[in-house]
Formats: structure tokens, C-alpha cells, sequence
């Protein structure tokens, strides 16, 4: 049993959520899937007045292909960003990224949106959305804006959320022809949280990538070059990385390593899938 | 404060008044004596708290119970018949000693449920993905392993089923 009592509420549709968010303010957290939150208020360490479940609204859990982007509702859990066809087909690599998420029971809860409005540095998620350039919509009662994934993380579990706004929507490029993507990160031990996640875009047409590194600063780091030399990309990372988080798990040289090795490792794998976009992953 | 919660486990509906503060683990043991559920960690690790919430495993310490309002759950009670006839895979847990002390195995019969009816054949690789959620502190994880793969070649086996198992 949690220990702080609370009002809760479970909306059916998200206009009813935020009417309920934007009254209750700072007061509310929102609940996604509970992966992080319901924890945190199990230790006693997250105390809302008021907790708005997301679980019961059916319209935000989809996945469209519209205009080369990928649309996919903020309720859409990791297992099914994990196995979902048009996701592998146009986004491969965001779908292995989900299949790394904690383990079978937090992929089956948790969400696409909850991870990202939590924005914990070593979310799997962030070097893929970084690297495809990916936009999230936030609503509120009486706004809706779409933020670049660069703008929306703004520091070490912090966002540029403001009280009363939702997650709704997250918007991804569909990968183009003549382009390649991966993932790839390091944990400890698997379903730990990673000490690195890195992702990358490369495009054959504009010979151009995108390589995105997570879990070794508060933010994401992302770097802009060319296809080869892939160590280019790793020497660009290693630069970038100005402030590297520093835990019992590695000090700062080695976490600036793990970038620089990463963001080489994403880079050649999403070059040499790049030219077979249906297998690229 | 007290909240009305109705919800359908292993067949049967309940319609409870209960504490909104309650987890879904809480509600099984506590409220509904289905103590096959086991509460470890409380933060989401060990597993020990695994059940099936509209047919995929969750953990039920990280879902609130009145969350699970108009939802189906099935627990570990549910895989072995009212007569107390064991499913075919706790049938290889007990023949090759995938247990030691036990307070994981109800978990791991769950997560190994879910595994066998998406994938019938798994790989070891496969099987140990499956149940990176389920920790067993007996450190039996190999004859853990070794039971879910027997199950596996059980049920492929078996032309009719002669178990009715839950519909996960």
C-alpha cells in the first residue's frame, strides 16, 4: 500500500484529462504506464495530490504513417513500438530501442510518452528521436505545440512541459530510401538502466548522418558529419561530451570514451544499412 | 478514501470498495486472499508480483488496483485446475527442480506462459529474454531454463489438450 492518500482519476478521453491536469496543476502527476512513478510513490519519494491515469484513454494509443512520418500516440506501450510492423518497416531502429527497455512486464506497461515526459538521461528512446530529427506534440486545455526532441529535453530530468500540458503525440521521420538507422547501447546487466545509448541516421543521397549519444550526459548529445571516416563521428562525440555524468559505474574519461566508441558503432552499422531501408534497423 | 473498483480475475468478477492507495498486488492478496501473488521489492525488479493484466504480464506492485477497474487478471491460482491438477508447466518446473525456495516461481510460470503461448518453440536465448523480468535469488536460473524448455516440447507434444489452462 502506498503510504500518502491521493485523488485519482481516470479519464477516458484526453480532452477530460487535461480540463483535470489544468486544474490541478503542480498538484497532479500524470500517469502513464507507472513504470517510474508508481515506484517512486511506492518508496515514498513522489507525493502527488492528485494522479490522472492515462491507462483507460483509448485515442492515444495508435500508430499512423502520414505524409513520410510516422505519428504514434503518446499511450502506445514499449512492447508494441517493439513488434509493430510499420514501425520496423520505417523506424527500425526505435523499435530496437523499445526491445531494450527494462524487461517483458515494464515493456508490456510502459509508454512511449511516459519515458519521454520523465526524460531520464539513459531513456533508450532520446538518441533515436534525436537522430531522426523527431518532433513531440504537448497539448493543453487551450494549446497545442510541436517541440523538436533537441528543445524538448532541457536538462536532467527536466523538459519544457509546462504545468497542464500532456505528451500526446511523438512524430518521426519515416526513414527515406537510400537511408540506414541503428541503435545500440551498454548496460551492466540487461533490463539495468544503460551506461550508453547511441543512435544513428545515415542518407547514401545527401551523404550526410545523424548520430545521436544518451546516458552519458543530462541531455543527449547529438553530432552532425559525414558517412566515413566513422571515427570523425567519434572524435565529434568525444568533444561534445563537456560534462559527462559520473556514478559508481564509470568516471567521466570513461563515460567520454563510451560516447566516442558508440557513436562509431551506430554510425557504421546504420551506413551499411543504408540503401536497404526495408531491413535497416 | 474509498473508491468502487470492479474487475474480472481468473473469471470471476469482483466489485470491491477499496483505499485508492492499494497496488493491484495488494488487492489479489490482501482483499481477495489469492496469495499465489508475491510482493518482493515493491519497485518493479524482482518480478515476484508477475500476473497477467488483459492477457501480458505486468508487475503488479507498479499498477494500482483501481487502475485495473474494468480490466481481466489472471493470477498463478489459475494454471492449475479447481482439483489441483498442475499445468504442464509447473508440471517441469517440479520434474526438474526449477524451484528452490519458490517465492519466484509463480512469476516464472506466468512469464514462462506468456513465452510458450506467443512462441511455442523458443531458443534458450529466447527463454532467458523472457524471464529477464523474474529474479531468482535461489540463483536457479539454468534448471529454470531447463523446465520452461521441457515445457515447451510437453505442450508441443500434446495433440488435444487435455488441460484446460487460463486463456491468457
Amino acid at each position: 500500500m502506498i503510504s500518502q492518500p491521493f485523488d485519482f482519476h481516470a479519464p477516458r478521453h484526453v480532452d477530460e484529462a487535461l480540463l483535470l491536469l489544468d486544474e490541478a496543476g503542480e498538484r497532479a502527476r500524470v500517469l502513464a504506464g507507472g513504470m517510474t512513478l508508481i515506484p517512486l510513490m511506492n518508496l515514498g519519494l513522489v507525493q502527488p495530490e492528485v494522479v490522472v491515469s492515462l491507462n483507460h484513454i483509448d485515442e492515444l494509443d495508435y500508430i499512423v504513417e502520414r505524409n513520410g512520418e510516422l505519428r504514434i500516440g503518446a499511450q502506445t506501450r514499449h512492447a508494441t513500438v517493439q513488434s509493430d510492423a510499420a514501425i520496423a518497416r520505417a523506424a527500425g531502429h526505435l523499435a530496437a530501442a523499445a526491445a531494450h527497455i527494462g524487461d517483458v512486464q515494464v515493456r508490456n506497461r510502459g509508454t512511449l510518452g511516459g519515458s519521454l515526459a520523465h526524460a531520464d538521461p539513459a531513456a533508450n528512446y532520446l538518441p533515436v528521436l534525436l537522430a531522426s530529427d523527431a518532433t513531440v506534440v504537448l497539448q493543453s486545455k487551450s494549446n497545442q505545440r510541436v517541440v523538436a526532441i533537441r528543445d524538448f529535453v532541457v536538462d536532467l530530468l527536466r523538459t519544457s512541459l509546462t504545468s497542464g500540458e500532456l505528451v500526446v503525440e511523438v512524430r518521426i521521420p519515416s526513414l527515406r530510401a537510400g537511408a540506414g538507422a541503428a541503435y545500440a547501447q551498454m548496460a551492466r546487466v540487461e533490463g539495468s538502466f544503460p551506461m550508453v545509448t547511441a543512435s544513428a541516421v545515415a542518407s547514401r543521397e545527401t551523404r550526410k548522418a545523424r548520430v545521436a549519444i544518451g546516458g552519458v550526459t543530462a541531455r543527449p548529445v547529438l553530432v552532425e558529419c559525414g558517412l566515413e571516416p566513422a571515427g570523425d563521428a567519434s572524435h565529434i562525440a568525444q568533444a561534445e561530451v563537456r560534462e559527462p555524468l559520473v556514478d559508481m559505474h564509470g568516471d567521466a574519461a570513461y563515460r567520454r570514451s563510451l560516447a566516442g566508441v558508440f557513436a562509431e558503432r551506430v554510425l557504421t552499422a546504420a551506413v551499411n544499412r543504408a540503401g536497404d531501408v526495408r531491413t535497416s534497423r | 478514501m474509498s473508491v468502487a473498483l470492479r474487475l474480472t480475475v481468473n473469471g470471476r468478477e469482483h466489485e470491491v470498495q477499496i483505499d485508492e492507495r492499494m497496488r493491484l498486488v495488494d488487492l489479489l492478496r490482501d482483499v481477495l486472499r489469492l496469495t499465489g501473488t508475491h510482493l518482493g521489492c515493491g519497485t518493479g525488479n524482482c518480478g515476484g508480483c508477475t500476473v497477467l493484466l488483459s492477457g501480458r504480464t505486468v508487475k503488479s506492485c507498479c499498477i494500482l488496483a483501481i487502475d485495473a477497474n474494468r480490466e481481466r487478471v489472471t493470477t498463478i491460482e489459475a494454471m492449475s485446475t479447481p482439483g489441483g491438477q498442475l499445468h504442464p508447466i509447473q508440471e517441469a518446473f517440479v520434474s526438474n527442480q526449477g524451484l528452490q525456495c519458490g517465492f519466484c516461481t509463480p512469476g516464472m510460470v506466468l512469464s514462462a506462459a506468456q513465452l510458450l503461448e506467443s512462441n511455442p518453440h523458443p531458443t534458450t536465448d529466447e527463454i532467458r529474454t523472457a524471464i529477464a523480468g523474474n529474479l531468482c535469488r535461489c540463483t536457479g536460473y539454468q534448471l529454470i531454463v531447463e523446465s520452461i524448455r521441457q515445457a515447451a516440447s510437453a505442450l508441443a507434444r500434446r495433440e488435444t489438450p487435455d488441460h484446460d489452462g487460463p486463456t491468457l
